[in-house]
Parts: structure tokens; sequence; C-alpha cells
């Protein structure tokens, strides 16, 4: 074995020193596999988990030790009998036959060096133990040892079903600690105003009686709900920003707005002569304005309503004002430059994120160039430059209460930023491959972020652990979206699935089919009853998610050994299919008064 | 490329005292435009959180990976360990020093040597020998030899009326009264404005420039003139 020059590379590849015979591979393989196939049909399907990472790793064994004959012709054997969910990887790995390639490839890299995680059942494990130390050769069992990590559980065998719905991701399925931290899903609580209209009820939900945690009553006098929800994090446990008397009135408005419940409908927007250039969109909070971001690394920013877009006046004008007037903030705006469209222009490279602060006054954006640039809608000119990523940055988000925002890139890290710092306050490490999506949790502690290596992870924003990992997509996650309550998550990818999962148990709780190609957005109306998904397929798809959530089974066997037992029932919770022309779904917004707004670019095909 | 590979490794050779060009150098020059032009993400550290005791020797083989590898978690580790900052209330806009930001003006004023352009009041400036920065709340005025640049970049978050400051260049009315006045000589051709010393509220200060905020200069804008000739021989 040749010792490279870089000893951080060989010392990982050095994981394949392992010798045996290259022309036995084979043998070893289809040893194996007679083995499962002719185990009792209980065990079968828990051990074929084995046989793709077996595969991948053999393979690279081969390809390491540059055999290179032996490790095609072992590829083509068995390739075929992989899952089919795998196929991508599958054609990552045929391009890679010989050891250089294996040194540029980051993902597969990391692939080796983690350990594929399998949830596997006490019986079966002794099975397979059994056979395998048996045998004469014992290379099959050295990489079991080596590369894999059994997460062995007392209990029953899952079924087939029950284990395709979990598995998929790149680093197999997550260990039963991985989801075991408390996660505080309740939501913060709000401060109270005097609205002449009933006031909403507090999420005062609570369930055995956990230690309550001290809470400095910020704004709330005379609170209505005494208890603290044992669920939701203490007020102070991550700074937050103070609420200014505009971000009062803001609300204000927004409860006057949401009295009043309508039944949905549904507005497109639809952006025409994009040329396909449309790859991110967001519309503010009270759906004034919407954003657009380009291939071009253009912003463009368009009022919706019939108020224009203006900037503020120079300095010059602005000091001519009376400061003391009533409508002061109307003055200081230049009527001049009012106009519908205000283009920023500021990026090197198309604009994959977009998102406008709560307070309406900042926008951001992420792209390729790697930075992700704050934005003045007062002046309508770029802010900050925020350089961390030096890859594209896929995906960028405000946190609802502001100050904060999160974004994740093609360096497989998420980081959170605050608006008055140049460098990150956080870094999420741990995902195998990009990170494609990052969303806040409503109470602004948490943040998900789902990655191309199929996995969803759910970070604690106070000190920067992994507190969940959710695995089951087949293919990269492209869209996230937390319950208005908190306690749930959906996820939508590029299988064209839509998974439910529940926070604070770890657990997937519902699968929604239906869509046929990539999911990019989805919504929570706001009172939590119906989510939207809106997809490449051209259609958005209303789900009841009051029936999704509905007699959930969460007792410590389920836990315990993620025997999930999904129903079939996407056809019952789909409430409607609504189709564009061929307008790919981008965004989706509910507005304050139960309107579902849609955006997409007319694609001619 | 074959090319430029082949200049590097001449270099190298000759750096490392050869006589001709060697494969060793070959290698060397090609790996090293290879890194630049083609870099990828921090490799991602062997996960720690694996079941102690499987493979005993894969786990030896972990602790001898370098920094490199384990480059991203570590500063993730490192970043995640200080506490978040305490947020500051009722600090206006929230954004990072200046230096950081974009908000400078990204241009430099170029010197026009002979007269001033006053017509709009807001445009270039002759030479800047020394200047009084004065914050007057009126409008340039027209007709004034004395021309004012705006230089300022706005930043708003909150609805602050902001005061411009701005800068009175003055042309040397006679030649004599700059040199005994100024450090500087007649001939500066330009007006360098350094965007890192744009202060928080966006005065430009400039070394050779004073900034008074003289409440009392408001009422002579149009005499001015004079005024700041006093006002250069005292300084």
């Amino acid at each position: 074995v040749v010792v490279e020059d870089q000893p951080d590379v060989s010392a990982v590849l050095s994981a394949y020193n392992q010798q045996g015979d290259p022309t036995l591979y084979e043998e070893y393989y289809s040893g194996l596999k007679n083995f499962i196939e002719c185990s009792l049909d209980c065990h079968r399907a828990e051990l074929s988990q084995l046989f793709y990472p077996l595969f991948v790793h053999m393979y690279l064994e081969l390809v390491y030790n540059q055999h290179e004959s032996e490790a095609k012709s072992f590829f083509e054997r068995f390739h075929g009998d992989q899952e089919c969910y795998y196929q991508d990887d599958l054609r990552v790995l045929s391009s890679l036959t010989k050891k250089e390639h294996m040194k540029g490839n980051e993902t597969m890299l990391d692939f080796r060096t983690s350990k594929f995680v399998l949830r596997i059942s006490r019986d079966s494990y002794q099975l397979l133990k059994r056979h395998l130390q048996e045998k004469q050769n014992n290379q099959i069992w050295n990489i079991v040892q080596e590369h894999l990590y059994i997460d062995i559980f007392d209990g029953m065998p899952r079924s087939k079903q029950q284990i395709d719905a979990m598995v998929g991701s790149l680093a197999g399925e997550a260990k039963r600690e991985a989801n075991k931290a408390k996660v505080f899903f309740g939501l913060l609580k709000e401060p109270e105003f005097d609205v002449p209209l009933d006031d909403e009820d507090e999420e005062g939900e609570n369930e055995e009686g956990k230690p309550k945690k001290k809470k400095p009553k910020k704004d709330s006098v005379g609170s209505k709900s005494k208890k603290q929800d044992p669920n939701a994090p203490p007020q102070n446990r991550i700074p937050l920003p103070e609420l200014k008397d505009s971000d009062k009135l803001d609300k204000v408005m927004n409860m006057k707005e949401a009295a009043r419940q309508c039944l949905p409908s549904i507005c497109f927007y639809t952006f025409l002569n994009a040329y396909q250039g449309l790859t991110a969109v967001d519309i503010t909070d009270d759906s004034s304005m919407i954003v657009g971001g380009f291939a071009d690394s253009t912003v463009r920013v368009w009022s919706v309503t019939p108020k224009k877009l203006r900037s503020v006046k120079t300095a010059a004008d602005l000091s001519l004002i009376d400061k003391e007037s009533d409508d002061v903030l109307e003055r200081i705006m230049d009527e001049k430059t009012a106009s519908e469209l205000k283009i920023l222009y500021g990026h090197s490279g198309p604009v994959y994120g977009t998102s406008f602060s709560p307070d309406r006054n900042y926008l951001l954006s992420c792209s390729e160039d790697g930075t992700v640039r704050l934005w003045s809608l007062q002046t309508f000119t770029c802010l900050v430059g925020y350089k961390g990523h030096n890859y594209p940055v896929w995906d960028t988000q405000f946190s609802p209460y502001g100050y904060y925002f999160v974004s994740g890139g093609h360096d497989r890290v998420a980081r959170l930023w605050a608006t008055d710092h140049y460098q990150p306050l956080r870094i999420f490490a741990g995902h195998l491959a990009d990170v494609t999506c990052t969303r806040f949790h409503p109470n602004s502690n948490y943040i998900a972020t789902g990655s191309a290596d199929r996995t969803v992870r759910l970070w604690d924003v106070l000190n920067g652990n992994c507190v969940r990992i959710f695995t089951g997509h087949k293919g990269p996650i492209h869209s996230l979206a937390f319950s208005p309550n908190g306690r749930f998550l959906a996820t939508g990818a590029t299988d064209g699935r839509v998974l439910l999962w529940d926070i604070g148990h770890g657990l997937m709780v519902g699968e929604l089919k239906g869509h046929t190609d990539t999911i990019y957005a989805l919504r929570f109306s706001r009172d939590g009853e119906i989510l939207a998904s809106g997809s490449m397929d051209n259609t958005v798809r209303l789900w009841d998610a009051v029936k999704a959530f509905e007699d959930l089974e969460t007792d410590d066997f389920t836990t315990a050994t993620g025997h999930i037992n999904l129903p079939e029932n996407s056809q019952d919770l789909l409430l409607g299919t609504y189709m564009t022309k061929s307008t790919p779904v981008v965004h989706l917004h509910f507005t304050r008064r139960n309107l579902l707004l849609a955006a997409g670019a007319y694609s001619s095909q | 490329y074959v090319t430029t590979i082949l200049e590097d490794a001449k270099i190298y050779s000759s750096h490392a005292k050869k006589s001709s060009v060697d494969a060793d150098d070959v290698r060397l020059a090609i790996q090293c435009r290879t890194d630049q032009s083609f870099t990828s993400p921090p490799p991602r550290d062997v996960s720690k959180t694996s079941a102690g005791g499987n493979g005993a020797w894969g786990r030896a083989a972990g602790s001898d990976l370098t920094v490199s590898l384990q480059f991203l978690l570590d500063i993730a580790r490192q970043k995640n360990q200080t506490p978040l900052p305490l947020i500051k209330p009722y600090s206006g806009p929230r954004l990072p020093p200046d230096r950081y930001c974009l908000t400078a003006p990204n241009y430099r004023l170029k010197s026009l040597q002979k007269k001033v352009s006053s017509s709009a009041g807001r445009i270039t400036v002759p030479r800047l020998s020394v200047g009084a920065v004065s914050s007057r709340p009126s409008t340039p005025t027209l007709g004034t030899p004395s021309a004012q640049t705006v230089a300022v970049s706005t930043k708003v978050g909150t609805p602050v009326s902001l005061t411009g400051q701005r800068f009175t260049v003055q042309i040397p009315s006679s030649q004599a009264a700059v040199k005994a006045a100024t450090p500087t000589t007649p001939t500066v051709q330009n007006v360098l404005i350094n965007p890192s010393l744009i202060g928080p509220k966006n005065i430009l200060i400039t070394t050779n420039m004073v900034s008074s905020q003289n409440t009392s200069n408001e009422s002579n804008s149009l005499k001015r003139k004079h005024d700041d000739d006093d006002d250069y021989d005292n300084l």
C-alpha cells in the first residue's frame, strides 16, 4: 500500500488496509446474500438492511486496493439487488473506479469515516452474529465491526414496510440516543395587548407534572394562564431583541386581522419572463411585499399592495422635515423614488434564498457566491455582506423575532448569525452532504436543517447541539415547515413525499403521498389546521393537518424501537389538488386572513 | 495548462537548487495548481459518537487524523461554546462595525484644479486643504463660492432625522493665505476619503479635517466665506 503525501486522507483511506483476497469478495457477498434470503421471514427484512452498506464498503475497499477489474465485476453483479431508493448513490459510486477518484469525493469520504447506523432487533442480530462468526472468512464481520453501528433493540423485528419508511439516508438511521434530548417545542409567551377583541388563548398544554421553569415576566401583566408551559423554553434562554413600539403595533394589526376566520382560497403569483431564472421567493408576514431571487444574481422586490415602494430621502432632505409631525414616517419617504419594483444588485451569483425580516426593514439574500447579504428596505441598498461559507449558500431565513438568521450551504454546515456580528455565532456541523434548507422553530430556540444526505436535523441554538435526527426521506430535502404550535415538523424532498414528525418524541407520525416531483414549498396555515404543499409537478395540495396529528401512537415502546405504524391515509388527508398550467410552485404563504398565496415562475415546457 | 505547470515546476526546481526539472517538481506544481483552482469543502471529522470498542484499529487510525479533518467539528465546538451575546435594547439598526458593512461610499472625489462648480450644491470638491466641517441643517444655497459635498450614505432603521455632515471646502482665495495656514501643499489633487474612518453617524473624518459642530455658523450661511477664512487662520 502506497503511503500518500496527505496523512489525513491516507489515514482515512487506510481504513481499507484489510487485504482480503479480492477475488473472493463476490463469494463473501453472495454467501451472505444466500444466508439472509434463507433466514426466517421475520428476520429477513431487518437483515436486508445490511446489503447496501456492505455492498458500498466492499466495493470501495476493492477500489482503494486498486483491484479495478474485481471491483467492476463486483459492482455489476450486485448493484441491481439494492433497493431502488439507493440508485442515485450507486450511480455516483459507479463513477468511482480508481483510488484517486475517492480522494476528491467528500461525501463518500464522510460515508466511509462515519458509521452507518442500523437498527436491528436482538434476535436478528444474534442470528447474524452467529452465522458470521461461524464462517471461516471473517471479512464481512470485519467490515460490520469497522463501519456499521448496530443499534440493538429488544422487541419484535420490524417489517419491511416499517423499515422502508425510516431508511434512505446516507448515514443509515438515527441512533436512539440521538433523539433523546429534551426539546422545548412550546411557544414563547406573547405579551398582552389591549385589543378590543377576545384575547387569543395562551398555549397552555400541561402534561404530567413536570418541573416548572423560572421565567421572568417581561411584558405580560396579569397574564391569563398562570402556569408556564413545561414544553416551552424559558423566555431568556436565548437573548432576543426587545419588542419595539413598531413591533407592538404590528402584533395588534396581526391580531385584528386574524380574528376574522375565512375559508382558504389560493392566489397565485406567477413570475412571467423569468426564463427559468427564478430561484427563490419570499413574502412578508403581512403580505405586502414579495421578493424574488434570480439566477442573474439580482434580487427584485415588488409591492403587492397599491402602496408603492419608496426609499428614504437623502440626508439633505431629511434635515428639512418636521420631526414632530405625526406622519413623520410618511414624510421621510421620498416620493420621487416611488415604484412598484426595486432591483437590488450586489451578488455575483444566482440568489438561492431570500428572507424578509419580521419588522420589514431588512431583507436577506444568499447566493452561490458564498455570501449572505443584508439589504435595507428603506434605502434599497446593501448594508452588509456576511462572508463565512466559502461555497454556495443554499438557504437562509430570519428568526421569527428578527435579529438572528440562519444560513446553510454546500460546505455541509449551517451557521447562525446575528445582524450585528460579522462572524457566525453558531456553527451546526454534522451533516454528511450539503445543507439545502434551514428553518427556525417558532420559538426561535431551535433550527431545523434539511440536507442532501437525506436527513433532517434539529439543532439547539443555545449550544449548537444536534437534538434530533430524522431519517426516512429518499432524496435531498428541499422544504421544511414547523407547525404553528411548535410541536410538529413537516418535510418535503425530491422523492415527492411529505413526512410529518413529532418533535417531542422524535418520531415519524405521518406520510403524505401524492406529489410526483420535488416539493419545494410547505406551509402550515396560521391556525395549524391545513398543511399546504407546492411542488415541481405544478400543483398545490392541501392536507388536513388536524386529522393527521390526532390519535398519535407515542408510547414508550414506539419511541424505543422505532416501530412506527403509518396508516395509509394520504388520500383521506388530501383536501384538494390545485393545478397550475405549467408553473412549478416555489413558495407558499398564508396571509393573516387565511388566504393562501403561492408563487412560481411560468415555464413554457 | 501544460506550460503553466512546467513553468511552476521550473521555479520549484530552481528554488531547490536542482540542475534540472524533476518529476517531483512537476508533481508539486500540479498539486499546488489544483489546490488553487479546485477547492473542496472542508472534510468532516470522523464521527465521534460511534460506539467505542468496535474496530480498535479503526479508532487508532482515527486518532492519527491530522488537523484538517477535525477542522470543521472543532471549529464548530469552539464557536458553540461561547454563550450567545446579550442584545442591547434600543440600539437602533443592529449592524456590524462599519468596517464590515458596505455602507461606506465607494467613490473618491477627484479634484478640479481651478474652479468650483456650485450649481446644485452637492457636487465635488476642489482641493481640500483644511476644511471646517460644520453641521448645518440648511441645504446649500446657490451662489456660495464654497461648494459642499454631501458625502453621506444614509443608514436608516428607525425614523431618526439625520443631519448630514458636510465638508465645506474653501478655495483658497489667496495662495498666500493657504500656504501660511495649512500644512498641506496647495497641489493636493485628490481628496481621499478613507472609508475606514467613517464614524457611526456617517461623519466623514479625515486626518486633516476638523469636525466642528458650530451651531453658530448656522446663521452665517451666506457670509461664510469670510468667516471661514478666519477659521482657517485660527486653525
